[in-house]
């Protein structure tokens, strides 16, 4: 036996080490494993609330707004969701890196297929509205959330009668000049409409519906219609 | 005590099992690879003798500790080459006193091996003295020589070089092939 070999030896009994237990390495193995997994699946949730935030968004609204369509698209754009789901990737890249079979693949493999399960999961989340269930209980629960971050169907954005945009809920249809709106302030406005009002999605036009208008301040809570959209998912955003 | 005959005709994996068992079986392990270990550590730094041998006590000390973490995926040689490359790095990190310094020892073993490298053998042809290959040796980037020692001095694979390294086995290609390019161009320099 070797001068070093004896040292070694004799250091393990005499120090008495002992190999640590299997369980330990597994429950690292198996921490990491979930972190990949979770970074994954929460990077989905960033895209399908992305997906649904760029879905519903009123891409025309920039002439209203008198700002340029790019202006329009960059002040449209859900930043904290993307950012959320870059932040994700990147947590799940360095989760699977640190598995035990992390190196054998490289980075943009492993970014490649991160990325195309995040998407895969955000579309399969998107379908299932999970995208505007997430949005809303963030819009509920968090007041700077609606104004700052780009969430679906900005109530900020449809409370500007004196750019023509105006948005609430029907309270009262007259037969065929109008209706009555409560907007998100609690003020009710006369809104007419005539025969060549543009009704965007197949909807009717009754009491409890949510709307967005697009028209003209006439006077002190009186405005014309020019075209109504239908505020999609109204009862739960309320 | 041990019958060291025994050793002789387990597999490392079996010797990995009988440890967890009975702790003797370790020495057999310790024997099998202490002197190629040892020329790993003095090949790869600049480390004395002296402090090569701690180095190489803490290496098998981790070994023993980690033991369970070792589950047969992976080549045992691979994986107690890895958890020595590991401790090198992380004992140059700590000290920082010495330079990492990338040495390479028996120039004749390396230039047997890499005379049988049909890509480099065309260049060397044996004709440098052992000397003139180390100061080319010394040329190379540091990069590329940890991986010149263990294709060419450890006689380690592709698959196994990747493992020990933990770097894809793509990169482990680029970089002994960019290791190859760079040694003929100061081969080249040097006719």
């Amino acid at each position: 036996m070797g001068e070093l070999e004896k040292k070694i030896l004799e250091k393990i009994k005499e120090e008495k080490i002992v190999p640590k237990p299997r369980w330990q390495f597994l429950l690292k193995n198996y921490s990491i494993w979930t972190a990949f997994v979770a970074s994954v699946i929460i990077g989905g949730m960033a895209f399908c609330v992305s997906l649904s935030i760029i879905a519903n968004n009123d891409w025309d609204l920039y002439r209203y707004l008198k700002i340029s369509p790019v202006t329009h698209i960059l002040l449209s754009l859900p930043y904290l969701w993307l950012v959320l789901l870059f932040l994700f990737l990147g947590l799940a890249i360095y989760n699977y890196k640190h598995t035990k079979c992390g190196y054998r693949h490289g980075v943009f493999i492993v970014f490649g297929l991160s990325i195309a399960g995040s998407l895969l999961l955000g579309y399969i989340f998107h379908s299932y509205g999970m995208g505007r269930k997430i949005d809303r209980i963030f819009s509920r629960n968090i007041p700077i959330y609606q104004e700052t971050f780009c969430c679906c169907n900005r109530k900020d954005i449809w409370s500007q009668p004196d750019k023509g945009l105006l948005g609430g809920r029907i309270m009262n249809v007259r037969l065929d000049d109008g209706f009555e709106l409560e907007d998100f302030q609690g003020m009710v406005w006369q809104v007419e409409k005539d025969g060549q009002v543009l009704i965007r999605e197949p909807f009717l036009v009754r009491v409890g519906e949510g709307v967005k208008l697009i028209g003209e301040e006439r006077a002190q809570q009186h405005f014309w219609a020019r075209e109504i959209r239908h505020w999609d998912g109204w009862e739960e955003d309320e | 005590m041990l019958d060291r005959e025994k050793c002789l005709e387990k597999t490392d994996e079996e010797l990995v099992v009988l440890t967890l068992k009975n702790q003797d079986f370790f020495s057999c392990l310790v024997e099998r690879y202490e002197p190629k270990l040892m020329r790993y550590i003095r090949r790869i730094s600049a480390a004395t003798q002296e402090d090569a041998e701690d180095l190489l006590q803490d290496i098998f000390i981790k070994v023993y500790r980690h033991l369970n973490d070792f589950d047969g995926k992976l080549k045992f040689s691979s994986w107690i080459y890895r958890i020595a490359h590991n401790q090198v790095i992380s004992q140059w990190r700590k000290t920082k006193s010495r330079p990492l310094v990338l040495k390479f020892e028996a120039d004749d073993d390396f230039l047997k091996f890499i005379a049988t490298d049909e890509d480099l053998s065309l260049d060397t042809e044996r004709k440098f003295a052992a000397e003139d290959v180390r100061k080319m040796l010394d040329k190379l980037d540091d990069k590329y020589k940890e991986v010149l020692v263990l294709k060419f001095l450890e006689e380690k694979d592709y698959k196994e070089i990747s493992d020990i390294l933990q770097k894809p086995l793509g990169t482990v290609a680029t970089l002994i092939n960019r290791a190859k390019k760079q040694f003929r161009s100061i081969v080249k320099e040097k006719n």
